[in-house]
């Protein structure tokens, strides 16, 4: 019973939640401000897995793990502004588009792998260099806290300000409540003289560089390494986010912390001989049970179908 | 009323020229930084994937599963469907053929019928939970159907690893986790000796014809095509929606498991854990860049067949790595699906005062 709390609510657990929410946060977090202008993505994972790619790469040349952060910030706003040309200015399907990114990234940095690191399935040197923990001093008299909060890369932290930063941004400033309003009324907003355009543009952009943020985090968190499809789904999981809490920057870091715990569970729980794939479905589980809940007002015993929203 | 088609046909044309020109320009940028020659290259797909009797056979083998996974696609979409996760009822679907093919003595044909009819109902009960969750719960099939997936994956390795082959295999990589081998008697049978062309390229293009046939002639059909077009216009109309969605879902869900029950009795002859390879995805580019049009589907299925067969020569030949083939076909799909019209008729209406419509995005 007591090693049960341990895991539960251990140090170790939250520790870990709080780190690894730290990608689906920054993606999330962007993505919420482009759900907002009516855009539909889900090339999450191009973005994450391009951005991975970069950020290792850059650090390998480089040997800084901020560089190699520009370098997948780069990368990101590069792909969001091929998403963009696509879907906005060629009036392309959105979702073939997402499905189209998703897999050509795999394929992409698969290949560059083989063709820069001269590997295969994964690249791991210490010339990746990660970002090394940042101590904070005010912390480490407070016993839990400290084991938790304190000693986390840089990433971590931004993350969680930027759920601040992306609240205060979407719902207290005018470019907020613009952004907000292209996706209640559209039309409504381009009467208001919103330029429309120009706003899902700027919605774009944010995702592309808050994605490239939390893609960097998946190889420079210590791994040093680079993997073929490394993100694995987080892209999927922080598109459910962004789903569940429509667009709503602080709900949507909740649910990410949700999947991030469910994982963290993860690696305490094998030690105790649970086979690793049922842990592994933990976090799509819980994205099913959020939604079963998220959706409990809807619930309805005559089935009935409406348009999607 | 004819002029219409002749200009939607013609529009069609034009789209297809105009993006296998595009893709053909940048798959030749592609292939000549690698420092290759283009034409070497497609000259080696061509012969690796129909250039002997045995590469037409292999180049079967991938034909097959295409042509499934792209009719379950397009039924989905067609009539409204988001359904996402046929990769995962394809997993479903190929594992129970395996434990079928393997732990059940039946004669020859029974069996592999068997094998066959237990996959697809697999896979159809798989797609029942999304449906029931968006009928009942109102959550968009998009989201649960893409998680399902992931959840199918991992649950048919727990099942292979832990109930299967009770947890012996640890720690020797995903590779060695499988099934054992189906019996004699639940395998398909192979139409090109020495090859896996077998019998499921029949069942695969008849499924095809079956779903064209039901979406030009039946009343459902229409139905189906009608909610996909606007639910509520079909609902007005009196269609009954619930009915017909669930019916577009589950007929979805039956192909996609028959897709992974034809690739265990017919290609690998025992289920191994991550197996399929992106294939749910492959249906849904299928569907899409053939406009949901099932008789299109099929040539499009015979190209993406043969280029995953031909890739594997080109990568044998010359210096470049087959991941290149799927890039290319990835470009095909970016321009397949702009829509070239809209942008013609902005250069025509230049003249007019700038103002773009601003719909791009909305509509999934």
């Amino acid at each position: 019973m007591m090693t049960m709390l341990g895991i539960l609510f251990g140090s170790v657990t939250w520790s870990a939640t709080f780190r690894l929410s730290t990608p689906i946060i920054l993606t999330s977090v962007g993505g919420s401000f482009n759900k907002h202008t009516g855009v539909f993505c889900i090339a999450f994972e191009c973005f994450m897995l391009s951005a991975a790619f970069f950020a290792a790469w850059g650090s390998y040349l480089t040997g800084s793990p901020y560089m190699g952060t520009l370098f997948a910030i780069l990368a990101g706003l590069l792909l969001a502004a091929i998403f963009g040309m696509f879907v906005l200015n060629f009036k392309a399907n959105p979702m073939i588009v997402s499905i189209a990114m998703n897999f050509g990234a795999w394929a992409v940095t698969t290949l560059l792998l083989t063709e820069i690191f001269g590997v295969r399935g994964y690249f791991h040197s210490p010339k990746i260099v990660n970002f090394s923990p940042i101590d904070i001093p005010v912390l480490r008299e407070i016993p839990y806290i400290n084991e938790v909060l304190n000693n986390q890369i840089i990433l971590v932290y931004i993350a969680y300000i930027s759920v601040v930063v992306g609240t205060i941004i979407m719902y207290k400033t005018p470019f907020g409540l613009r952004l907000r309003t292209i996706g209640i009324n559209e039309i409504g907003a381009q009467t208001a003289g919103v330029n429309i355009l120009k706003y899902k543009w700027i919605g774009l952009a944010i995702m592309g560089i808050m994605s490239g943020l939390g893609g960097a985090y998946l190889p420079l968190s210590g791994l040093s390494m680079f993997s073929e499809n490394m993100s694995s789904g987080r892209g999927f999981l922080a598109f459910a986010a962004i789903l569940v809490s429509k667009g709503n920057p602080v709900k949507a870091a909740l649910i990410s912390i949700l999947f991030a715990y469910t994982n963290a569970l993860t690696f305490t729980l094998t030690s105790y001989g649970i086979p690793s794939q049922l842990l592994q479905m933990f976090p799509f589980i819980a994205v099913i049970i959020v939604l079963m809940i998220g959706n409990l007002r809807n619930l309805s015993l005559t089935p009935v179908i409406e348009a999607s929203e | 009323m004819k002029l219409e088609i002749n200009g939607e046909a013609k529009s069609a044309m034009l789209k297809y020229c105009i993006s296998i020109g595009l893709t053909l320009v940048f798959g030749c940028i592609l292939i000549t930084a690698q420092g290759e020659k283009p034409l070497r290259a497609m000259g080696y797909i061509l012969q690796g994937s129909f250039g002997s009797v045995m590469n037409i056979g292999n180049t079967i083998r991938w034909i097959i599963s295409s042509l499934l996974v792209g009719a379950a696609a397009t039924i989905a979409f067609k009539s409204g469907v988001a359904n996402m996760g046929i990769e995962g009822q394809i997993y479903i679907g190929a594992l129970s053929a395996a434990v079928i093919g393997y732990s059940i003595e039946l004669p020859p044909g029974l069996h592999a019928i068997a094998c066959l009819l237990v996959a697809s109902i697999m896979g159809m009960l798989y797609a029942l939970i999304p449906a029931l969750l968006r009928l009942y719960f109102k959550i968009n099939e998009l989201i649960t159907t893409l998680v399902l997936n992931f959840i199918a994956k991992d649950l048919t390795e727990y099942i292979t690893m832990w109930v299967i082959m009770g947890g012996q295999q640890a720690a020797n990589g995903s590779a060695s986790i499988a099934t054992p081998r189906i019996l004699k008697s639940a395998q398909l049978p192979i139409i090109i000796k020495s090859t896996t062309a077998n019998i499921g390229i029949f069942i695969a293009l008849a499924v095809l014809l079956i779903v064209a046939f039901f979406y030009k002639y039946t009343l459902e059909g229409y139905e189906l095509t009608q909610i996909g077009q606007n639910m509520n216009f079909a609902r007005m109309g009196g269609v009954n929606i619930t009915r017909s969605f669930l019916m577009a879902f589950l007929i979805s869900g039956f192909i996609s498991g028959l897709c992974g029950g034809i690739e265990i009795t017919g290609a690998y002859y025992r289920f191994t854990s991550s197996f399929s390879n992106n294939l749910g995805w492959d249906g849904i580019m299928i569907a899409r860049v053939s406009n949901n049009n099932p008789i299109a589907v099929i040539f499009v299925s015979i190209i993406w067949g043969g280029l995953k067969q031909g890739a594997m020569n080109m990568e044998r030949m010359t210096s470049l790595n087959r991941l290149i083939v799927i890039i290319i076909q990835m470009l095909f799909v970016l321009f397949v699906s702009i829509d070239y019209d809209s942008i013609i008729n902005k250069w025509k209406s230049k003249m007019e005062l700038k103002k773009p419509d601003y719909n791009g995005g909305m509509n999934i």
